[in-house]
């Protein structure tokens, strides 16, 4: 009994090392939601919080923000909009940050912001696309992320160009994938001949060989793969077992395989992918986006992705707007980066003007569709099929 | 409208899957038939499994002993649920009764966090197949994963080992009597406590091989566990809790409901299917298809 009363003890000890001690008084608190645990996306939450890191040690470096130190707080959101909106309440309440960039899955940001309006600490999305997140107007919403009728066009750009005539859209039932199947049927309806099959799915589903057997039945031309994470790569080996892939071309709707995960669960079916991303190594870096790659790469021995550019660009963003307004309290943050132009990783300015519909508070990436010619290829060598910018 | 062929892969499709879940629902109800408990860190037995053998295929065995490292991470699994049995639950189940079921809900629910985050802490959120070599297999029109086909055959050789324990050898005898009386098969002289270690580390070990076995189909990540330990529960509501021919039965009208479901009524709403069963059957046998009205000593 003794022997099992330590190990109890021991237990609890071990549950209880997670806790953390706060930030000391005079540091700037900037909170962070992103996914680092399933249902989400652990990995590309993982990036972003990696580019964050970096970004708030060079912001230190450089003297921190009025005389005072970043410090960032993270919360995972294990892409589930209650955990993001519970993660934003106790940044806000307890940890005092001023500002919270990250999200990734839609859904959370669309939770967030309804909270994030009523509390009033600015929100900035990273990486989640769906068009709600900015076309409600909210004074706290910001972006810095392609939008769900950016990359849709890019992919029909995509389809034009091939000439395919018909296209599986097997998405996952949250913002991200309804808003993008749904924006992908607007669009299609512009482009006669064009048929466009829609299969949802849940995305706790982990067998989705029903949805598939759908897909093949139809005999697409294309599969465009709208999971993210652990669906993303289940639909891609699923679809390789019933003999979708490789006869079937398959895009995935953002840049998952540029992470080097990708080619450790696909080395054998990742070959012939087309997918969704938002930079390329030939792409020109800013200053700073020079110095954060060399950062990055000499602390993680790999070359950032977008993910963490992005990462990093929001708290490069953030620092800037606080010594612009001097301030950090959260309504002036928010009037001077409606206001101000801003450096990130890209060499070119970035804005959040009030503007119209889904274009309000947010600045739009380039966005490029990328493929690989050959397994286990590096990302930096996809070959670049299309380039699409917002006209 | 639809072709006879889609119709046929479906089926297959469900069967397969139908399996693996009886697998998964059998550790549940075995527990409970024997210890009276419910088990709700099931799912991170499977977690467990599932890390064991990919870090066998990738680390050790490699991809062609992929058979060898199912039963090694089974039985790491088994040993790891003799452990907790010893370490968390047997100091309660030498107490009356009255207060074990309570105990036992919050020990493997606490045990349940616990496992999950040590699984990120220790191996990242990072999702990793431990890959394999098998060839895809024609299973009438339907080409199947080999590793898939692999899975189901092995559940149903592990399913019918379990029963042919339980139903020829005197520990299996023991068991089955304890399901049925734990004050009768202490006065024949068994010891109780033992009888519920042995089958904790069986039950648990069902759990643990069904996350070895689909580890290269559903892939690894730390919680992977989680659609276990809910289709599980849907499946033991669905055949009656304590009733291993209704996990079997139930965890084939699972898959067949879902997979069904899916393709040819709203694929949006796989798992909604699975619900709605449980509702059906619990409006017209609450006990379960193969359940036993409870009864208060």
């Amino acid at each position: 009994m003794r022997g099992q009363g330590y190990l109890l003890a021991a237990a609890l000890a071990l549950a209880s090392s997670g806790v953390v001690a706060g930030a000391a008084a005079q540091d700037i608190g900037i909170g962070m939601i992103v996914p680092l645990s399933a249902p989400g996306d652990a990995t590309g939450g993982q990036l972003i919080r990696r580019g964050a890191e970096i970004g708030i040690d060079m912001m230190n470096a450089q003297g921190g923000v009025l005389g005072k130190k970043l410090k960032l707080f993270v919360q995972d959101s294990q892409g589930k909009p209650e955990a993001g909106v519970a993660g934003y309440r106790r940044l806000v309440s307890e940890d005092k940050v001023v500002a919270v960039p990250g999200f990734f899955h839609s859904s959370v940001a669309i939770a967030v912001n309804e909270v994030a309006k009523e509390m009033g600490v600015p929100t900035m999305s990273v990486q989640a696309s769906a068009s709600e997140i900015t076309s409600k107007h909210y004074d706290i919403a910001f972006r810095t992320h392609a939008v769900d009728p950016v990359r849709v066009s890019t992919w029909m750009e995509f389809i034009k160009q091939k000439g395919f005539k018909r296209v599986s859209l097997i998405a996952e039932t949250t913002d991200y994938g309804i808003g993008l199947a749904d924006e992908t049927l607007a669009q299609a309806k512009t482009m006669p001949g064009v048929e466009i099959q829609k299969v949802m799915f849940d995305r706790t589903s982990t067998d989705l060989t029903p949805q598939l057997l759908q897909v093949k039945a139809f005999k697409p031309d294309l599969v465009i793969n709208i999971g993210v994470g652990q669906p993303l790569d289940l639909i891609m080996d699923q679809a390789t077992t019933i003999g979708l892939l490789p006869n079937t071309p398959m895009l995935i709707s953002y840049d998952a395989p540029t992470r080097p995960q990708f080619w450790q669960l696909h080395e054998k079916n990742g070959n012939g992918i087309y997918f969704i991303a938002y930079y390329s190594p030939k792409s020109k870096l800013s200053d700073i986006g020079e110095q954060f790659a060399k950062a990055y790469k000499e602390k993680y021995k790999e070359d950032p992705v977008y993910g963490a550019l992005n990462g990093f660009g929001s708290i490069a963003i953030l620092t800037q707007a606080m010594k612009t307004a001097n301030s950090t309290d959260p309504k002036a943050l928010i009037k001077t980066l409606e206001t101000g132009t801003y450096k990130s990783w890209p060499d070119a300015p970035v804005t959040f003007p009030r503007a119209d519909g889904v274009y309000w508070h947010n600045w739009v990436p380039p966005v490029l569709i990328l493929h690989y010619t050959a397994a286990k290829q590096d990302w930096k060598a996809a070959e670049i099929v299309v380039t699409y910018s917002k006209k | 409208m639809y072709s006879t062929e889609l119709v046929v892969q479906t089926f297959i499709s469900g069967i397969l899957i139908g399996v693996l879940y009886a697998l998964m629902a059998l550790g549940i109800t075995f527990i409970y038939s024997i210890m009276r408990m419910i088990n709700w860190a099931m799912g991170e037995f499977y977690m467990i499994g599932s890390y064991l053998q990919y870090m066998l295929v990738a680390w050790l065995l490699g991809p062609d002993l992929w058979w060898l490292a199912i039963l090694v991470s089974t039985a790491g699994v088994f040993v790891l649920g003799l452990f907790t049995e010893w370490s968390l639950l047997k100091p309660i189940f030498s107490k009356p009764p009255e207060i074990r079921s309570d105990y036992a809900t919050v020990i493997t629910l606490a045990l349940l966090l616990m496992l999950r985050s040590l699984a990120t802490g220790i191996a990242g959120p990072n999702q990793f197949t431990p890959g394999s070599n098998l060839p895809i297999v024609m299973v009438g029109p339907m080409p199947l994963a080999g590793a898939r086909v692999a899975a189901f055959v092995f559940a149903l050789v592990a399913l019918g080992v379990f029963w042919a324990v339980l139903r020829y050898t005197w520990y299996g005898l023991a068991l089955r009597a304890t399901s049925q009386s734990r004050v009768g098969v202490q006065t024949a002289g068994i010891d109780v406590l033992r009888v519920d270690r042995v089958a904790f580390g069986i039950g648990v070990a069902l759990a643990g091989l069904a996350g070895a076995l689909l580890a290269p189909v559903f892939l690894v990540f730390p919680t992977n566990g989680l659609v276990t330990t809910v289709k599980g529960f849907e499946i033991v509501v669905i055949g009656g809790l304590g009733s291993i021919p209704g996990a079997l039965i139930a965890g084939v009208a699972l898959g067949l409901v879902e997979s069904f479901g899916a393709a040819f009524v709203d694929s949006a709403y796989q798992n909604i299917y699975g619900f709605a069963l449980v509702l059906l059957i619990l409006v017209l046998r609450p006990n379960g298809l193969f359940g036993e009205r409870g009864r208060e000593a």
